[in-house]
C-alpha cells in the first residue's frame, strides 16, 4: 500500500469556492471608495450597492420573513451606512462594516416585530445534537471495525461532469439551501453562495468562529445528503 | 462491504473523521490532529470521498447564482444617496 502513501489532497472537482469567488477577500481600496462616496459619486455608489446586495440580502433574510421586508432592511442599512460613513475608520473592510449594520438593523426590526429573539438562534441550533451522516452508516460496537463505514459514499468524481454540475443539480442545491433552518441558511449563503470569509460572517452575525464553523458544516452536510440521494438514485 | 485496512486503527475511526470534518475543512484542526486526519484519508476511500463531497457541495453552492439588485430598489437607493448628498 506504499503507493497510496503520497498525501491525497481532496481537490474539489467542481471548482473551489475561492476560485469561483475571486473577491472572497476584498481587494478594493476601501479608503479610495469611501472618498468617492463622500464626494457624492453616484456611479461608485451604484457599483457598491450592486456588489454588496447579495450579502446584505442574505443577512437580512436571516432575520426577516419576506423578501420585501429584507429589501427594506437593505435600504435602511444603506441610509445608516451613509449617515455614519464619515466616521468609517477602516478597522474592518467596508463590506464587513456594511454587513454588520445590515445585521443590526435586521435584528432590531425582528425584535420590534416581536419575532423570536434571533441572537440566540445560532447557539440554539448548535446545541441541537446532529451528526453530518446518519449513525446507521457506520458499523456498530460489536463489529471488528466499529465506527467504520458500512458502505462507502459513492465517488462523485466518476460522475460525468455534465451530471455533477447540471442545471438540475444546481436547482437541487438551491432548493436544499432554501429548506435549511434560517441560522444555517444564512451562513451557507454568505460563505458559499456569496463567498464571504469566515471572519466577515462572524463579525456580521456576532457569532463565534466555532458556531460559524459547525453551522456551515451542518448546512453543507445536509445539502450533501440531498445530492447523495440524487446521485445514488 | 468494504474491508477496512486496519492500518489506521491507532488513528481516527471513520465516524470520528466525519465528526471532525467541520474543523478539518475549515483548517481549524491543530497540526497534530490534522496529520492524523490526513493519514486516515490516505487509507480510507470512504472518508476521502466524504470530504471530497463536502467540498464539492460548497463548490456547487458557489455556482447557484446570487440575487441581483432589483431595479426598484436600485432606484430607491440612488434616491436615498441623492437625499443624503443634499443633506
Amino acid at each position: 500500500m506504499t503507493a497510496r502513501w503520497t498525501p491525497r489532497t481532496a481537490a474539489c472537482s467542481v471548482g473551489s469556492v475561492a476560485e469561483t469567488h475571486t473577491d472572497a477577500r476584498p481587494v478594493t481600496d476601501d479608503s479610495a471608495l469611501v472618498t468617492r462616496l463622500l464626494a457624492g459619486d453616484e456611479r461608485a455608489f451604484e457599483d457598491v450597492a450592486r456588489a454588496f446586495y447579495p450579502r446584505m440580502l442574505a443577512v437580512a433574510q436571516g432575520y426577516t420573513r419576506t423578501r420585501a421586508v429584507a429589501d427594506e432592511v437593505v435600504q435602511e442599512a444603506w441610509v445608516g451606512v451613509l449617515r455614519a460613513l464619515d466616521r468609517f475608520e477602516g478597522r474592518s473592510s467596508l463590506r464587513s462594516w456594511v454587513l454588520q449594520i445590515a445585521a443590526d438593523i435586521a435584528r432590531t426590526r425582528a425584535v420590534r416585530e416581536a419575532r423570536s429573539v434571533p441572537v440566540s438562534a445560532f447557539e440554539l441550533d448548535v446545541e441541537r445534537p446532529e451528526t453530518a451522516v446518519e449513525p446507521e452508516r457506520f458499523r456498530g460496537p460489536d463489529d471488528p471495525f466499529p465506527g467504520h463505514w458500512r458502505s462507502y459514499p459513492t465517488d462523485w468524481r466518476r460522475l460525468p461532469e455534465q451530471r455533477l454540475v447540471s442545471t438540475e443539480t444546481l436547482e437541487l442545491v438551491k432548493r436544499a439551501i432554501d429548506e435549511l433552518p434560517e441560522s444555517r441558511k444564512i451562513i451557507i449563503t454568505l460563505r458559499d453562495v456569496t463567498g464571504c470569509s469566515a471572519a466577515e460572517v462572524c463579525d456580521a452575525l456576532g457569532v463565534s468562529p466555532e458556531i460559524q464553523r459547525v453551522l456551515l458544516h451542518r448546512a453543507r452536510a445536509r445539502v450533501r445528503a440531498r445530492l447523495e440521494r440524487q446521485f445514488d438514485a | 462491504m468494504p474491508e477496512p485496512l486496519g492500518v489506521y486503527e491507532h488513528g481516527y475511526t471513520c465516524r470520528e473523521i466525519v465528526d471532525l470534518a467541520a474543523e478539518y475543512v475549515e483548517a481549524a484542526l491543530p497540526a497534530h490532529e490534522s496529520t492524523l486526519f490526513e493519514l486516515h484519508l490516505n487509507f480510507c476511500d470512504g472518508c476521502f470521498r466524504f470530504i471530497d463531497q463536502i467540498r464539492d457541495t460548497a463548490g456547487l453552492a458557489a455556482r447557484v447564482g446570487e440575487d441581483e439588485l432589483p431595479e426598484s430598489l436600485r432606484a430607491d437607493l440612488l434616491q436615498a444617496f441623492r437625499d443624503w448628498k443634499r443633506a
